[in-house]
């Protein structure tokens, strides 16, 4: 049995080595700041600020978010699980959805996030997309137009 | 000689053990913490398993529906990719990574100050309300009508509130204690520890402002998003990464035999920790919103954060130099050895991802969880291995049996952390080239399907790591040999225990 001592140190100098590499650190994140000093955040959570006037604003971002689309589209809807919804306003970027897109140019995107049509309610073509027209999301028509005007702004 | 119980006369019966509620003898707070550690340990590590495989299987595995109440109204339950990840971090790191801090903390603070615990009843209170408050929180995850599913630090206001009473208990107990002490210049252990306790109660405080003022007075969705983002980056700097270095610069000396290498560069980590983790944290402040300046200043924090940790994990290196033969098997030092190159390759994986052009390749995609399982499950989890490996028998009085089932924790642990985290890095980086490449959803799946089956694989095989040490733990409690291990039980005038106790390295 040996007598509690607190822990020794061996030496209270700092090698000039481990001086040369702390040094060597602070100029690599020095030059890279200095080369990041302007330049443009993306939107928290894939969605512009509320002070953004984007189609929808707000209140679409406020219905993204609870709906949880980033979790399967990622954090700024660049694509995740899910496809990239920036430039939707083209038509479906995933080869499931070209008939779809063909019948209805115009709605394709609210008929799909709803998915309460039995022409898109096949689970095999949804490929895990929630139906949000149904339960538990219940979105209404209206909200599904919000996300679909504001989808339409993201380039 | 054998005594017959059956001769003994009434007044030679040893006094009955008498049970309190609320135990108080030395190193209880600490072995409660431990043993509740682990078992958050196997849950965490058995949804991380579950939500890996959902990624892959989303709708199969699914299950949502609705109910009607009188009072709250409408209540959604779901178990989805969303809740099941979200569920994941938050029990392995208020479940498993904090209880063992606690541990950690409650364990070395009397045996390096040679005082006492403080307030031992109150932190072993602190252990039910802390987990009170978890097991709640976690529970609500499931329920998005209650709480957020973001990374971490979105449970219901009620549950944010045990957590916070609890840290406030431990905080009270770790800074009543060290007070105690007569040392001028305590050993850097408690340095970090002493910090990640302060951040860790304020960051939580943060969020939990936020949220209730969100509540109150509907605070703007975008600066709750930008402060939960920032609170996530906090408790993973200060708290996971600190503790974890705490507890090496502990568990290293004791386990070596050998003296601390250099004081100097020890206390220049902490320094350059303590200054750079608040600033690293500005580099998760991305929105529009915020000055593209301050986020690059964060950005180039955490690239800095390279320097304090190669500084520790020099020290401890060059303190484990002349032991190295300790290393080779399953213990405490292998242990510890696996903490610091985990270490090291999630500081060097962060600085990389810090980097503006890396983040627009790989941002929403896996990467991000890629370095946090690593620093997470690898770096802080062996950390905590190689202390619980230090501290039960010590806790128990018990020596650790002869059984495989350390080797199984070892390998089990280090190859599922390191298969989940680096698929996680490599799918988003493959993740981010495709949809550069402005590939199909379909094309994507794809490819990245056998990633997720790696990550899923590797988590199911950290949580068997998991399980193994909550198996040789149990075992050793019910089957091992007594052996006998020193408390610091007196707070003699100098500080120093007069009870010359704590065994061979206490």
């Amino acid at each position: 049995m040996t007598v509690h001592t607190p822990i020794e140190t061996r030496s209270r100098s700092i090698p000039p080595w481990a001086i040369g590499i702390t040094v060597l650190i602070f100029l690599v994140g020095g030059v890279y700041l200095a080369g990041n000093l302007s330049g443009e955040n993306p939107p928290i959570g894939g969605v512009p600020s509320a002070s953004g006037s984007a189609a929808g604003g707000p209140n679409a971002q406020a219905i993204i978010a609870e709906a949880g689309c980033q979790s399967c589209h990622g954090e700024d809807l660049t694509g995740g699980v899910g496809p990239n919804l920036h430039g939707v306003a083209d038509g479906p970027t995933s080869e499931n959805l070209q008939d779809l897109y063909a019948d209805h140019p115009d709605d394709w995107a609210n008929i799909w996030i709803a998915g309460v049509d039995p022409a898109v309610s096949d689970p095999a073509m949804r490929n895990g997309m929630p139906a949000f027209g149904g339960a538990p999301y219940n979105l209404s028509e209206e909200d599904i137009a919000t996300i679909v005007d504001y989808l339409k702004t993201l380039e | 000689m054998a005594v017959n119980p059956k001769k003994l006369r009434p007044y030679d019966e040893p006094p009955r053990k008498r049970f309190s509620p609320i135990p108080s003898a030395p190193d209880s707070a600490a072995g409660a913490f431990l043993v509740v550690s682990l078992l958050w340990l196997v849950v965490a590590t058995g949804i991380g398993a579950l939500g890996a495989l959902m990624l892959t299987l989303p709708e199969t595995l699914r299950l949502a529906f609705e109910n009607q109440f009188p009072v709250v109204g409408t209540v959604k339950f779901e178990v989805s990719a969303a809740t099941v990840n979200s569920g994941f971090l938050n029990a392995l790191v208020y479940g498993w990574l904090s209880n063992a801090a606690f541990a950690t903390i409650l364990f070395i603070l009397p045996r390096i100050t040679g005082v006492r615990m403080k307030m031992e009843g109150i932190a072993w209170g602190a252990m039910w309300i802390w987990n009170l408050g978890v097991a709640g929180g976690m529970a609500a995850v499931y329920f998005p009508t209650f709480s957020g599913t973001g990374l971490l630090a979105e449970f219901p206001t009620a549950f944010d509130g045990l957590l916070l009473l609890g840290l406030l208990m431990v905080n009270g107990a770790f800074w009543l204690t060290l007070l105690a002490s007569s040392q001028r210049l305590p050993y850097i252990s408690l340095w970090f520890f002493g910090l990640a306790l302060l951040a860790f109660m304020g960051a939580y405080a943060l969020s939990s402002a936020a949220q209730a003022g969100d509540w109150l007075i509907n605070l703007d969705d975008t600066v709750v998003a930008l402060i939960y983002a920032f609170v996530a980056r906090m408790i993973f700097t200060f708290w996971v990464i600190g503790v974890a270095l705490g507890s090496l610069f502990y568990v290293v000396p004791r386990a070596t035999f050998n003296a601390l290498a250099s004081g100097g560069m020890a206390f220049a980590s902490w320094i350059l920790w303590a200054g750079l983790s608040g600033v690293s944290a500005l580099g998760a402040l991305v929105d529009p919103s915020v000055p593209y300046v301050v986020t690059s200043i964060g950005n180039a924090g955490t690239i800095l954060l390279l320097a304090p940790i190669l500084l520790a994990v020099a020290t401890l290196a060059m303190t484990i130099s002349g032991r190295w033969s300790l290393t080779l098997g399953a213990g405490t030092l292998a242990f510890a050895l696996l903490s610091m190159t985990f270490l090291l390759s999630t500081t060097v994986l962060e600085a990389i991802g810090a980097l503006a052009s890396v983040q627009s390749q790989v941002r929403g995609t896996e990467w991000a969880t890629g370095p946090i399982i690593l620093a997470t499950l690898g770096a802080a989890t062996f950390a905590h291995y190689a202390y619980t490996d230090h501290a039960a028998p010590r806790l128990l009085r018990r020596d650790w049996g002869d059984t495989m089932l350390t080797d199984v924790q070892m390998w089990a642990t280090f190859v599922g952390a390191a298969v989940a985290g680096l698929s996680l890095v490599a799918a988003g980086i493959v993740h981010g080239s495709l949809i550069a490449d402005g590939a199909s959803t379909d094309q994507i799946n794809g490819t990245l399907t056998w990633f997720r089956y790696a990550a899923s694989g590797g988590l199911a095989l950290a949580s068997l790591g998991g399980l193994a040490a909550l198996l040789s733990l149990f075992l050793m409690y019910t089957t091992a040999r007594r052996a006998e291990y020193a408390l610091v039980d007196s707070v003699p005038a100098d500080g120093v225990p007069t009870d010359a106790v704590a065994a061979a390295g206490s």
